[in-house]
């Protein structure tokens, strides 16, 4: 499989009475954008607003970050199952816009863990977000539609407009082209360089919504997945996409993931890399157990792996069954690396750990994201919410955006971390 | 711009306070006006930035018969100077010393949120009761060392109270890097920026560790100990019971504040009005976010099985129900403040006389 990905430098994005893209502007007509999210019904408006780095802006109710992007020469290809049609994604050539983003606001969310982004002060400094241009888009609800359907409905959105400001800088010369090939199939047995394959924990159900798990492969949702393989161009080109939540994961992240790019990096020259396997975490031990088996068995037996890295989705629970997936591993020889996240800044390093198995001993700190920031207020405008938009704080504290300072984890604000491996961050002992 | 001088405050003991060696360990606490023994060569450290205006000076053994109390007798003699900053010995290898220095620094940060620094060898006992709430610089064992040791405390006083911002940690605090200050870690975890990514670092390790060469884990595993369960109970019919649980059950309104993840707190309620015969489901709220809480919500007993209890009492099978229930939230909080928490709530059962304890978890 082929993905050959053409990217463009943005370094400004302006208004405009078309969508086009010339000498690294991307000028954009919002209200052609509009009819086009309008069309689904489940939308009754929706706000569009331009933001840049300094702008004293904070925005809330953040349930997605896209990087625009489109298929090149294939035909609804474009985030299969999701807005496009039931395709493999991964192959053939896609046309990606650096420098700018989708940011993706449901004003109306009860969720408790939407994320925030300030594009000035303490947060500006924090999140790589803050350093680039992006457009902001936050719909409201048609009446009569459900809450979890609008949600969905929000999120496609977002897609839509990636693809669309993506469609608008053709013609536009490219910057730079990367080639991710990866033949699995006939990959080279008897080299002698070390094989290793990917774990990738896609989602956990543990906080959904209601009890409804959000659609984040290929248009649906993996709740009840039993561990698959799949190609790491599928996850690049858009077959997995971020969850409602951002939680220190989203879209963008994913369409740069952190581990696959990596793998790629030094796939022929230190390592084969030998494919991905992807799985969920579980409520339930015996099926918790049985997945593990399975993904490693995958892992083992059907990728010939002699090592793996897996990643990991926030949260404990994920936590306890990554690190299951790993010892199983483990056991079948294949030597790991495991990402962990620290729950709590409280303790040692060894305290975080929420497992106890020896042969798990190779450990990455992914980041802290539940560490604790206090944020003071730089915003003057509040987009995709307002100032009494709630903001999630673990201690009881209702707490609100315009409030002179916010207490919040840092998976809050969108940007800063990254599960998939992508942040330059490290957790120490202080 | 000349900065404010700062006004410093410093603690030692009978020994290098000048006042007489282990035959004057039970004296108790005294103040005398600026720099004593090792607080000359603080204040030449110091130099023109900042003034040692008292050395308060205390027995050994004084101190450490009540470590907290004595900590916060001598805040009485040290509030009247208003401190910037607050130096600890150095106690080196001294034991008592060493104690006597974390406690009162410890109450010291604590009363009047300054920096407080001591410095002591790896094996004091103060170390590993006091680095949380101190900075305590890594000294040698003896007072030999006593110069070196004051001039890193200085350093890294003043760090502390420069209170520039680190761009190296994501929060941006001004916390001194341990290796560099040289001082005990605070067992507190920061996220810090570095040049590599997760992901390389975690193929970086993976190559090596696939050469079957020593690879470094950023986390190295735990060694739990391994603890045997207690006899078991002779007698249940004339055994008082206490309930324990980490679900989260509070009354409404969570006046003790239990935080739903990552919490820190333990606390009790009387069973007579937490939980009567005739609870009303809407009296109660659950801290913690890491179950689905409903069927508990609607009768508290299923978590926290008190009618259970109550019938096995009328039945004669159990002696007694203690009369308060130990709540906490157990979700992502780690298990060192986990097995503290077990120590407090263990000693506090203890101290009650109760023989038997069932935990009930989600």
């Amino acid at each position: 499989m082929r993905l050959e990905i053409q990217s463009i430098d943005i370094h400004d994005l302006k208004p405009g009475s078309k969508t086009y893209a010339e000498d690294h502007v991307l000028y954009v007509n919002s209200k052609e954008l509009e009819e086009i999210l309008l069309k689904d019904r489940r939308i009754k408006s929706v706000d569009i607003h331009f933001v840049y780095p300094g702008d004293r802006v904070r925005i809330v109710n953040l349930m997605d970050v896209v990087q625009p992007r489109c298929k090149i020469d294939k035909v609804e290809a474009d985030f299969p199952g999701f807005i496009g049609k039931m395709q493999t994604a991964g192959s053939g050539r896609t046309r990606s816009l650096r420098g700018i983003t989708v940011l993706v606001s449901n004003p109306g969310t009860n969720r408790k863990y939407s994320a925030l982004l300030d594009m000035s002060g303490l947060v500006a400094e924090m999140s790589r977000y803050a350093r680039m241009k992006h457009l902001c888009i936050a719909p409201t609800i048609s009446e009569g539609t459900e809450e979890r359907d609008f949600e969905d409905a929000v999120k496609m959105a977002g897609l839509k407009t990636a693809v669309y400001l993506a469609r608008g800088a053709e013609g536009h010369p490219v910057d730079e082209v990367e080639i991710y090939e990866l033949d699995i199939p006939s990959l080279n047995k008897k080299s002698n360089l070390p094989r290793v394959a990917y774990y990738y924990q896609l989602y956990s159900p543990q906080h959904d919504h209601i009890g409804i798990s959000d659609p984040c492969f290929y248009g649906t949702d993996v709740r009840n997945l039993t561990p698959t393989i799949i190609h790491p161009n599928e996850v690049l080109d858009g077959g997995v996409v971020g969850a409602h939540t951002i939680r220190a994961l989203d879209t963008y992240t994913i369409q740069n993931h952190g581990v696959i790019k990596e793998l790629y990096r030094r796939h022929g020259k230190d390592l084969i890399f030998a494919g991905v396997v992807c799985g969920v975490a579980n409520m339930e031990p015996v099926t918790r157990s049985r997945q593990a088996m399975m993904a490693s068995n995958l892992v083992k037996n059907v990728l010939g792996a002699d090592g793996v890295v897996l990643t990991k989705i926030h949260g404990g629970l994920p936590h306890v069954d990554l690190a299951l997936v790993a010892e199983e591993c483990e056991k079948l020889g294949v030597k790991t690396a495991i990402f962990i996240q620290p729950l709590i800044s409280y303790g040692t390093l060894a305290d975080t750990l929420l497992f106890n198995a020896e042969a798990v001993n190779l450990i990455i700190t992914v980041g802290a994201t539940m560490e604790r920031i206090n944020i003071p207020l730089d915003a003057e405008r509040f987009l995709g919410g307002t100032a009494d938009t709630k903001i999630y704080c673990p201690d009881p504290i209702v707490q609100h955006a315009g409030d002179p300072v916010l207490d919040v984890e840092q998976f809050l604000i969108a940007g800063v971390h990254d599960h998939l491996g992508g942040a330059k961050i490290i957790v120490k002992e202080y | 711009m000349s900065r404010k001088k700062l006004k410093v405050v410093h603690y030692l003991n009978q020994f290098f306070g000048q006042i007489g060696g282990e035959d004057k360990a039970d004296i108790g606490f005294m103040v005398k006006t600026g720099p004593i023994g090792p607080g000359l060569a603080l204040q030449k450290t110091l130099g023109d930035q900042a003034d040692v205006m008292a050395t308060v000076i205390c027995g050994d053994n004084y101190f450490s018969k009540n470590p907290e109390q004595a900590g916060e007798e001598g805040l009485q003699l040290i509030e009247p100077y208003h401190p910037d900053l607050f130096f600890a010995g150095p106690a080196f290898a001294a034991g008592r010393y060493g104690v006597a220095c974390g406690a009162i620094c410890k109450a010291v940060g604590e009363k009047f949120g300054i920096p407080v620094v001591t410095g002591m060898y790896q094996e004091n006992p103060g170390v590993d009761l006091y680095r949380k709430y101190a900075y305590i610089c890594k000294t040698g064992n003896s007072a030999r060392d006593m110069a070196e040791s004051i001039s890193h405390m200085t350093k890294l006083a003043f760090k502390l109270v420069s209170g520039e911002k680190e761009a190296r940690l994501v929060s941006r605090e001004n916390l001194p890097k341990p290796e560099e200050y040289g001082y005990f870690t605070r067992v507190i975890l920061r996220n810090e920026y570095m040049d590599k990514t997760a992901a390389e670092r975690s193929v970086d390790k993976l190559l090596v560790k696939l050469l079957d060469k020593p690879f470094e884990s950023e986390v190295v595993l735990p060694q739990f100990e391994k603890i045997p369960p207690p006899p078991p109970i002779k007698n249940l019919n004339t055994c008082e019971i206490v309930l324990v649980s980490d679900g989260g059950l509070v009354p409404k309104g969570n006046p003790d504040r239990l935080s739903g993840r990552g919490n820190l707190r333990w606390t009790t309620y009387e069973i007579d009005t937490f939980l009567p015969e005739s609870f009303k489901s809407t009296d109660y709220e659950i801290a913690h976010t890491g179950y689905f809480p409903v069927q508990i919500l609607e009768d508290p007993n299923r978590l926290v099985p008190v009618d259970i209890m109550r019938d096995l009492i009328k039945e004669g099978k159990v002696g007694k129900l203690h009369p308060s229930f130990f709540s906490t939230s157990g979700n992502a909080t780690v298990s060192r403040r986990c097995a503290e928490m077990g120590d407090e709530m263990g000693a506090e059962i203890k101290k009650r006389g109760v023989e038997a304890v069932i935990l009930t978890s989600t």
